[in-house]
């Protein structure tokens, strides 16, 4: 070893520390924003069709724009109404089922080509298709065969396009390969003598296919053709070979047999399978926005999201994007409704700790804070008293924190017992002290607000009634027939301190009221999805979010074997009840059939509602038209800020606190 | 030493590849993947989104193939953060992590050691027992309250630092100092250990007996050999530390590599996390054979084994 | 009687030199140390207080304490230190409405636990301590949570240093002696454990665990899953322990003393264990006691992510986890940060004087000084 390198070793640790500072150096100055916002979560995608949640939707709301765009209502603030957006208005069918929008005129993309009724066509087209694997993709399935072409579903007779393994990028689904149309004359599905991952035998497809003719885009389905064969591209050679079959990307059911249409550059048509109430609240819900095809074909995904590339229709513009801390956002000259943005430039932080949320409040850094936390709720109503402003912004949401029950356990398989659960838990005490926000107690599973709609009741808190009920189902005073208590009950939740403080409560009411032996595990979160849909516990907490504004949304998902039933209840004259209100014109009689079903509901009790959730925004004063509403959508475009009444804020720096 | 760098590389191919095969099996094999959400999807949606993932091939041959691409450094899209390469999301965070990782450690080893080394020498006096209670105090003060009250102070009674975010170096001051808070405590502990266990040795007293004085006696002679276990610590601690702290990044919004690793690995973003475990492993490998090496330039005792 | 046989000393004398030598040769390192130690005061009083500790923590129920999880939201929650207190209501039930109030008033107590608990209601009766350290956000009384709290903590350090102690040391020590191909072989085994994150095992682990079938079969053989929880701990420690022995083992193992040992024909164990551990000892516990603390933490965040220890039971990191939640610019309830830290820094405290004591204590140069 060299003496020298011996000598200058203890030299190496400032030169270490110089070299750290370097990149700090290299911090560039931003231009400071109008109007910062917390974001929670880093948005996961700002592709409409890839995402699922509310960050998301705040910055897609921003930067993308639908036929209709979901506003405050002016004559009630509160509540939020479906106005035209890039479609400048529609008409609606006498069977309430086709929807005919007129595109907006003026209307253009952010790089100044017009948007036409086609954007639709080929943006549904994306969104349904398999190869996007579109988590929201069930939103568009009340177009008629939209759920067929997500599901790449086809019966014999069906209308089918054939996309060739032509692709010009093979790993991007658009462009497509060539596009053949015919009918499906005959399915067969072939054992492949493998097994999948559950140990079911795989199968493949050979698709029969009678081949119509196509001229300028337009397949003539009365010509005759020839008959050939088609299989999956994944198929292998020992099974495509023998059966004579052409390996293709994918065999669909024909796009045009799905429920939209451009007739002309203005107008689209929306065929939908039953009559659907809500559909304009979907037509301004995110997923369904439409996105630029030429951008998207041209870059692919992830790359068409890229600051450089991206190509937008909302108010506003990406200007750059850095991942987990802020999304910024610059006012797009080119929107359609140019005078109705206020302001210039937006930060969209991606916060996540409440606490932080709150420091960055109270230090200016943040205009409006999308969270509080639970313990400082009390100080923040306090501060708004001492200051006389209204900066903590309460509401109610469409949603409901639930307990499921697990009815294939016993002894939760008597609804007596589940009755007995949900009457001995004092909500009114956990909304009061443990979540503190002015959530309301729940008595159903469907929140109350919805305008013409009466929820199903399940009982006030009443443990008398709950020891009664439980003596009933053969448990009194905890004890079951045989003498031995009634076996430890287990409440499953997932990590999070909220979730764990009520669950404390919610145990130590239920051993207080029912004297009955209640257990808590807690979970980390894909576990405990894994053991909530395979259904293995005893009791779980549960949270739903209303995707649109109806009861329908609450209660389709507990039909027998629902996706997100997820308790193992069943019930015929309930799954009935929601397919009668489904194909039901009327509205008024359609809010009665669901309300009779949510009683049924709630008199079986599968569920225990807890407490309907309510949003909790930190708006500064200056803030105008901030409003908080049932769904916490707060379009950013419309937000103005009063700067008199900033600049005089700031001068009083020590009110701030 | 050529031939112990070039065996240390080997053995650091075979580890990665180890670590990487267990992690991801360890991975794969737990229930629950990516795709589930508190709203369950339908079985078509299901089917669409693993296709696309390969998530439908057989375990062994997604192993073949993510390994074959992880080989030429490509680990693919990530699953969570969709718009973005799992190799992008480390080129953004990884630099944060490093920076306040090496302004955090630089403190703590210039604090720690100065403290240990005040400890040492002045030892049972008011002062070695105030840098103790420090040391103490440092280690069991979990940093997030550390960091509330300095948020408290700082930014709100202060009024001198902003109370969260990244890119200005201001913003460094707070995380820095409570990152550096344990590690000090640490070094601090371990110098002071050290130090006194040099200060009786042989070659200590002939030193003074030379006639040196107390500070040439110390960081000459003295200091070489009490800094081994501080220097055994750093290895791990420096791998650890420049990878990010998902509690100090939470309070201080700070988007870097701690952050990105917790929510990877909790919501099933595999590739995100592996990635980042081999990354990590990297680090932690050039580490440790960086304090291999330098038992042998700091302590004349230690010799290289070839 | 010659002069000369007088001159010698009589034969009591030799056989009380005799005795004498013996009783030298015989004191080993150990009570060596020992008798060092208990002239340290500083080492004393630290030792006493976890003596006291650990004591006071195993014999909880036994206290006049109030219920660690009995709520009163409406009444007590965030109490500041005060001097009510919340009777136990217990005094004078028997039978089956003794048993509902003990399952009321404390957690799955076991049959230890339930012989303290009716002592304690035969000494004390409904009587317990009022809420000096405050109540939390449940309304729950802070210092009784300490106290239990102090149960599953002390019992995690204990299990992370006893497992770092024997493994972590024994391992080092060998890689570093015996050096070349085994010192790499065994130092890459522990870069690779401690590559791979623990939370991937963990994760994998509580998914596991979380069987149905796997719970009951651990139910069926008594394993409690906090049992797992100090396997992993334990597993997780001895890594840096281990790192930092054979650091040291490599630069003492030159030292003289070795080839002395050597040459007198001593085996290799014997040169590792007997010479040279005990000079290593006083590093290993200053990592010892610096440990402590990160594992009770550590614990905190496997309890968080569902291995461990569920509530309403309750440990001294969690204590501290949920200070996090209190510190806002806009309030602090202090007493929900300053106890357990205070709990936490008093253990760590003692821990750090006796590590001293014991280190000079245990110093092979001071021997029989």
């Amino acid at each position: 070893m060299p003496f020298s390198l011996r000598k200058i070793f203890p030299y190496l640790f400032p030169l270490f520390f110089i070299a750290a500072l370097i990149p700090v150096l290299r911090f560039e100055d931003l231009p400071p924003a109008d109007f910062s916002f917390s974001n929670g979560t880093e948005p996961q995608s700002i592709d409409p069709a890839k995402v699922t949640g509310a960050p998301e939707g705040r910055i897609i709301n921003a930067l993308f724009e639908g036929l209709y765009r979901q506003m405050p209502d002016p004559e009630d603030f509160s509540a939020m109404k479906p106005v035209p957006a890039l479609a400048s208005g529609h008409t609606l069918s006498e069977d309430k089922k086709t929807y005919t929008f007129t595109i907006r005129d003026g209307a253009t993309w952010s790089d100044g080509t017009p948007i036409t009724a086609y954007d639709w066509t080929f943006s549904w087209q994306r969104f349904l298709h398999p190869e996007t694997a579109a988590e929201y993709a069930y939103q568009l399935w009340y177009l008629t065969n939209a759920e067929k072409y997500t599901g790449s579903k086809l019966e014999v007779g069906d209308k089918v396009e054939i996309e060739l393994d032509d692709r010009q990028y093979p790993d991007q689904h658009f462009p497509r390969g060539t596009i053949l149309s015919g009918l499906l004359n005959k399915l067969e599905k072939i054992k492949t003598g493998e097994k999948d991952k559950e140990g079911k035998p795989k199968t493949v497809n050979i698709y029969h296919v009678e081949m119509k003719p196509e001229t300028n885009g337009i397949v003539d389905w009365k010509a005759a053709g020839e008959l050939r064969k088609f299989t999956n591209i994944g198929t292998p050679e020992k099974i495509s070979e023998p059966h004579g079959a052409e390996k293709v990307r994918q065999v669909l059911i024909h796009f045009s047999e799905v429920g939209v249409k451009a007739v002309d550059d203005k107008t689209l048509v929306v065929t939908l399978k039953n009559p659907t109430p809500y559909f304009l609240e979907l037509a301004s819900f995110y997923p369904l926005y439409p996105v630029q095809r030429e951008c998207v074909e041209k870059y692919g995904f992830p790359d068409w999201t890229q600051t450089d590339n991206i190509v937008t229709s909302g108010p506003y513009l990406l200007d750059f994007r850095k991942l987990r801390d802020r999304i910024r956002l610059k006012k797009n000259p080119k929107y359609w409704d140019l005078d109705s943005v206020k302001l210039n430039i937006i930060d969209a932080f991606a916060v996540q700790s409440d606490t932080t949320i709150l420091n960055m409040y109270l230090d200016g850094q943040l205009d409006w804070g999308n969270t509080v936390p639970n313990a400082s709720i009390e100080n923040l109503k306090a501060r708004d008293v001492d200051n006389g402003t209204n900066e903590l912004k309460i509401a109610p949401m469409l949603s409901t924190y639930f307990y499921r029950m697990n009815v294939n356990r016993p002894p939760l398989d008597n609804p007596k017992v589940r009755r007995a659960i949900n009457l001995a838990i004092n909500k009114q005490d956990i909304v009061e002290f443990v979540t503190r926000a002015g959530q309301i107690p729940a008595h159903s599973f469907v929140p109350t607000g919805l305008p013409g709609y009466k929820e199903g009741m399940s009982g006030e808190y009443n443990p008398e009634e709950a020891r009664r009920l439980l003596a009933e189902a053969g448990f009194p005073g905890g004890i079951g027939p045989d003498g031995e208590k009634m076996r430890k009950i287990e409440i499953l939740y997932n990590t999070n301190e909220g979730h764990r403080d009520i669950a404390e409560v919610i145990q130590s009411q239920l051993e207080e009221n029912l004297s009955i032996t209640v257990s808590l595990a807690n979970i980390e979160w894909s576990a405990f999805l894994k053991k909530t849909h395979d259904m293995k516990y005893d009791i779980a907490r549960a949270g739903w979010i209303a995707d649109y504004p109806d009861p329908n949304t609450f209660l389709d998902m507990f039909v027998t074997d629902g996706d997100n039933n997820q308790t193992g209840w069943s019930n015929k004259k309930y799954d009935q009840l929601i397919a009668d209100a489904m194909q039901e014109p009327d509205p008024a009689k359609r809010l009665n059939i669901l309300s009779e079903a949510e009683q049924i509901f709630m008199d079986e009790m599968p569920i225990s509602p807890i407490y309907y959730y309510v949003s909790l925004n930190l708006v500064r004063p200056y803030v105008k038209n901030f409003h908080p509403n049932i769904v916490d959508l707060h379009p950013l475009h419309i937000i103005e800020i009063d700067q008199e009444m900033k600049q005089e804020f700031l001068k009083n720096g020590e009110d701030v606190r | 030493m050529s031939t112990f760098l070039l065996k240390r590389f080997l053995w650091m191919i075979l580890t990665l590849w180890i670590v990487y095969t267990a992690s991801f099996f360890l991975m794969h094999l737990k229930p629950g993947g990516p795709f589930d959400g508190e709203k369950k999807q339908s079985p078509e949606i299901r089917k669409n989104l693993e296709a696309k993932y390969h998530f439908d091939w057989p375990l062994w041959k997604q192993y073949g193939y993510h390994l074959g691409k992880a080989c030429r450094l490509d680990f693919g899209q990530s699953l969570k953060q969709k718009d973005k390469y799992v190799n992008d999301i480390i080129r953004e965070g990884f630099p944060i992590s490093a920076t306040l990782g090496v302004c955090g450690l630089s403190l703590a080893v210039l604090l720690g050691i100065s403290a240990g080394v005040v400890s040492a020498l002045q030892r049972q006096t008011l002062l070695d027992f105030s840098f103790r209670t420090l040391a103490t105090l440092g280690i069991a003060v979990p940093n997030f309250v550390l960091a509330g009250f300095a948020i408290i102070i700082f930014v709100f009674v202060l009024d001198w630092i902003p109370a969260a975010g990244w890119g200005k170096p201001i913003n460094l001051i707070l995380p820095s100092l409570c990152l550096s808070a344990p590690f000090a405590a640490y070094i601090s502990r371990l110098t002071r250990t050290g130090l006194l266990e040099v200060l009786n040795q042989d070659y200590i007293r002939t030193a003074y007996a030379k006639g040196l004085m107390t500070p040439a006696v110390v960081f000459r002679h003295a200091l070489r050999g009490a800094l081994l276990p501080v220097v055994s610590f750093l290895g791990p601690a420096t791998a650890g530390i420049l990878t990010g702290s998902l509690v100090l990044e939470r309070i201080f919004f700070i988007p870097g590599m701690g952050t990105h690793f917790i929510e990877a690995v909790l919501q099933n973003d595999h590739f995100v996390s592996l990635a980042i475990v081999m990354v990590y492993t990297v680090l932690l490998f050039t580490m440790n054979t960086l304090v291999d090496l330098s038992y042998g330039l700091i302590d004349p005792r230690v010799k290289l084994q070839d | 009687m010659t002069d000369f046989e007088k001159a010698l000393p009589p034969l009591e004398k030799y056989a009380e030199m005799l005795q004498e030598s013996e009783a030298i040769h015989g004191i080993s390192l150990w009570q060596d140390a020992w008798r060092r130690l208990r002239r340290d005061r500083i080492s004393m009083i630290a030792l006493s207080f976890l003596i006291i500790l650990g004591v006071l923590a195993l014999f909880t129920p036994l206290l006049p304490l109030q219920s660690p999880k009995s709520q009163d939201l409406r009444n007590r929650q965030f109490l500041s230190p005060t001097l009510s207190s919340v009777p136990l209501q217990i005094k004078g039930l028997d039978g089956e409405k003794y048993d509902q109030q003990v399952s009321k008033l404390w957690h799955n107590p076991g049959f230890f636990d339930r012989m303290q608990i009716s002592t304690r209601v035969l000494i004390f009766g409904d009587f317990s301590i009022p809420s000096l350290c405050g109540t939390d956000h449940l309304g729950r009384d802070l210092l009784s949570r300490l106290f239990w709290g102090a149960r599953i903590s002390l019992i995690v350090g204990l299990v992370a240093t006893m497992v770092s102690l024997v493994i972590g040391v024994s391992y080092g020590a060998i890689a570093g002696f015996a050096g070349g191909i085994v010192d790499d072989v065994m130092m890459r085994i522990v870069d690779i454990l401690y590559s791979v994150p623990f939370i991937f095992v963990v994760l994998y682990l509580i998914s596991v665990l979380s069987e149905d079938e796997i719970q009951t079969w651990l139910e069926n053989h008594g394993i409690h899953r906090i049992i797992i929880l100090y396997i992993v701990i334990g597993a997780i420690y001895w890594l840096t322990m281990s790192r930092v022995v054979r650091g040291q083992i490599i630069s003492l193992k030159n030292e003289q003393y070795v080839d002395a040992a050597r040459t007198i024909g001593a085996g290799g164990m014997r040169i590792v264990f007997v010479h040279l551990v005990p000079n290593v000892l006083s590093i290993v516990i200053v990592y010892l006691t610096l440990t402590i603390p990160s594992v009770m933490l550590f614990e905190a965040f496997l309890s968080f992510l569902g291995l461990g220890v569920e509530p309403p039971s309750v440990s001294w990191g969690m204590l501290a986890n949920e200070s996090i939640k209190v510190i806002t610019p806009l309030e602090i309830h202090w007493w929900l940060v300053f106890y357990p830290a205070l709990a936490i820094a008093l253990t760590l405290y003692s821990l750090n004087f006796l590590g001293d004591g014991l280190r000079d204590a245990l110093d092979p140069r001071m021997k029989n000084k």
